[in-house]
């Protein structure tokens, strides 16, 4: 398979001086589910603007489709379709309009795009609000038009940038669904970030992982989690993470034990790695009993995207972090009356 | 050609919005209609009484030319908050990855303005017929003048436009808009007279931008005042702010573009 993106040594530095993204070089075959995982701040949406065209790279080089991003922006344009992370559909159009304004943008007119618009209002579950004003749709509908929306032109290439942040479980599964037909069936490439890791397990073939503006892994999720190589225990400490000195004898405790391989600081207790883990638990709950360290849970676990995401960022997903987003830009004027699915 | 169907889709995307809130246009129009019901009113008998006013022209039909420029002065004074709401919501970039012509983005958000200057000079101006002024010029005449405000108000915009890239707030466009109309207003002969003013008034009033285009009206409005080259000085005073405010607002949207 050709490589649809090709990225190579990119380099974005902002105008304050912020390495936002510091040598990254990737490349995404054509037909191909590519993830990109990162915790925030890690770089993930400015690479999406510099492939999307919105923001000029400072250094590196970038080819979309064969064509040089520098020189062929427009070309480019033509043929990838963009959700971005802060959903944007228009609140005073319906969302028949929002998505027949995105067909216009793309030279698209007439019959032709009326159906496309209709099919698409379909596929989305949209067809029964479509021309309701979308200022009036609930946040899950916001997503799902603005996913439509970047659908009109039919694009080779769809760039989704946390599509799925702030959503249900239900409108969430639903999403997930239309893009693995989307990829498999239309043939789409689809570049997707994210901070689920279940979503990047379930969707990806291959994902690169994103930490302070540097890829710091890469593979499908079968290799990646395999070189994790081994099994997980998580434990927490009782008064955990507020007695680090606790936390501390505990590290010294479990140095002792031969078959750990890896200590990691995790939520209010530690993660140790070891091969066959099951077998190690009853070594660990002595020694810490021997030693008065109390434990309030610990918990054994095969290996996930979560571990090979701690083990390369020593960072763990938290739930608070998907909740501090960016808030986005209130409109003034009068309050928009929530519509129920 | 994009740039024609583009600016196209965009004006009456625009065109949409208004329409949905029509709030805003009642904003807009409620000042003017205050000047041209109370203020014509008020200053009707000093306009007849100090032989300071030209004779035989009534305050309505001195004035209304002046609020109808006004209107269209602070509603193009306006026009960047709906730019900055494009960029602060996201629109802006959701089109730029678009292949959308760059400049049918603005374009559009211009025709857009012109196009409300118009509506809201037109409303006003049956308003002011049914209060008893008359355009001695006609349909011709009507025309002359919508332009000449519509074009007055685009040259106007530019300033809005430049402030909303560059601050990215809507309130700081609302803040020095009103900051801005009032002082250019009332140092302008939109309402009264240069011979009304102390001399240092009438000194700014001559050079006052807004002089020249209220000239350029009431040429079309009050009989036999009609002057060519009023219009031309008119013309010649919009070019010029146009290629200020316009070219600051063109060098700030290529930054944000790119």
């Amino acid at each position: 398979m050709p490589e649809i993106v090709k990225v190579e040594d990119l380099v974005e530095v902002y105008s304050d001086g912020t390495k936002a993204v510091d040598g990254v070089s990737f490349g995404v075959d054509e037909g191909e589910f590519f993830g990109f995982l990162g915790p925030n701040g890690a770089g993930k949406s400015t690479t999406i603007k510099v492939l999307t065209t919105l923001l000029s790279k400072t250094s590196g080089k970038i080819t979309i489709a064969g064509f040089d991003i520098e020189k062929h922006g427009d070309a480019i344009r033509k043929i990838i379709g963009v959700q971005s992370q802060d959903t944007t559909v228009d609140p005073d159009l319906t969302g028949r309009e929002n998505m027949m304004l995105q067909g216009h943008l793309h030279l698209m007119g007439g019959e032709e795009l009326k159906n496309r618009v209709t099919d698409l209002l379909n596929l989305v579950g949209l067809a029964d609000v479509a021309d309701r004003r979308a200022g009036h749709y609930s946040g899950g509908m916001k997503k799902r038009l603005d996913l439509g929306s970047a659908l009109v032109h039919k694009p080779k290439l769809l760039f989704l940038d946390e599509p799925t942040t702030g959503l249900d479980p239900q409108s969430r599964a639903a999403i997930w669904e239309y893009l693995s037909k989307l990829n498999k069936e239309e043939g789409i490439t689809i570049f997707l970030t994210t901070q689920y890791m279940e979503e990047a397990d379930k969707l990806c073939e291959r994902l690169f992982i994103i930490d302070q503006g540097k890829i710091v892994a890469n593979g499908t999720p079968e290799s990646l989690k395999r070189e994790v190589g081994a099994d997980s225990i998580t434990m927490t400490l009782e008064n955990g993470s507020a007695a680090s000195a606790t936390k501390e004898k505990a590290r010294q405790v479990l140095g002792g034990i031969p078959a750990i391989t890896k200590i990691m600081e995790s939520d209010g207790g530690l993660t140790v790695y070891a091969k066959n883990a099951s077998l190690i638990i009853a070594d660990i709950v002595r020694t810490f009993d021997t030693n008065g360290i109390r434990l309030s849970s610990v918990n054994f676990a095969s290996p996930t995207l979560d571990d090979v995401f701690l083990l390369h960022t020593g960072k763990r997903i938290r739930a608070e972090e998907l909740n501090t987003k960016k808030t986005t830009f209130q409109r003034f004027g009068a309050a928009r009356r929530p519509v129920r699915e | 050609m994009s740039i024609v169907t583009d600016t196209y889709h965009l004006f009456i995307r625009a065109l949409k919005k208004l329409v949905r809130n029509p709030i805003l246009l009642f904003f807009s129009l409620f000042q003017p209609i205050i000047f041209l019901v109370l203020f014509t009113q008020l200053f009707s008998k000093f306009a007849t009484a100090g032989g300071l006013f030209p004779p035989g022209v009534t305050y309505l039909e001195y004035a209304t030319p002046g609020i109808l420029l006004q209107n269209g002065f602070s509603s193009a004074l306006q026009s960047g908050t709906s730019i900055v709401d494009e960029l602060n919501s996201g629109m802006l970039q959701k089109m730029l990855v678009t292949p959308v012509n760059r400049s049918a983005i603005l374009l559009g958000r211009l025709v857009t303005d012109a196009f409300r200057v118009v509506v809201q000079s037109s409303i006003i101006l049956v308003l002011a017929y049914a209060l008893g002024f008359n355009v001695a010029t006609g349909a011709g005449g009507i025309a002359v003048m919508l332009i000449v405000i519509a074009f007055f108000g685009l040259a106007w915009s530019g300033i809005s436009l430049a402030i909303g890239l560059r601050t990215r707030s809507a309130e700081t466009v609302f803040g020095i808009g009103g900051f801005m109309t009032f002082p250019l207003l009332f140092m302008s002969t939109a309402l009264v007279p240069a011979a009304v003013m102390p001399t240092w008034m009438s000194d700014v009033s001559s050079v006052n931008p807004i002089s020249f285009a209220v000239n350029a009206v009431r040429d079309m409005s009050i009989p036999n005042w009609f002057v060519a080259g009023d219009i031309v000085s008119a013309f010649v005073v919009i070019a010029a702010i146009a290629i200020i405010t316009l070219g600051a607002t063109l060098y700030l949207f290529r930054k944000v573009v790119k």
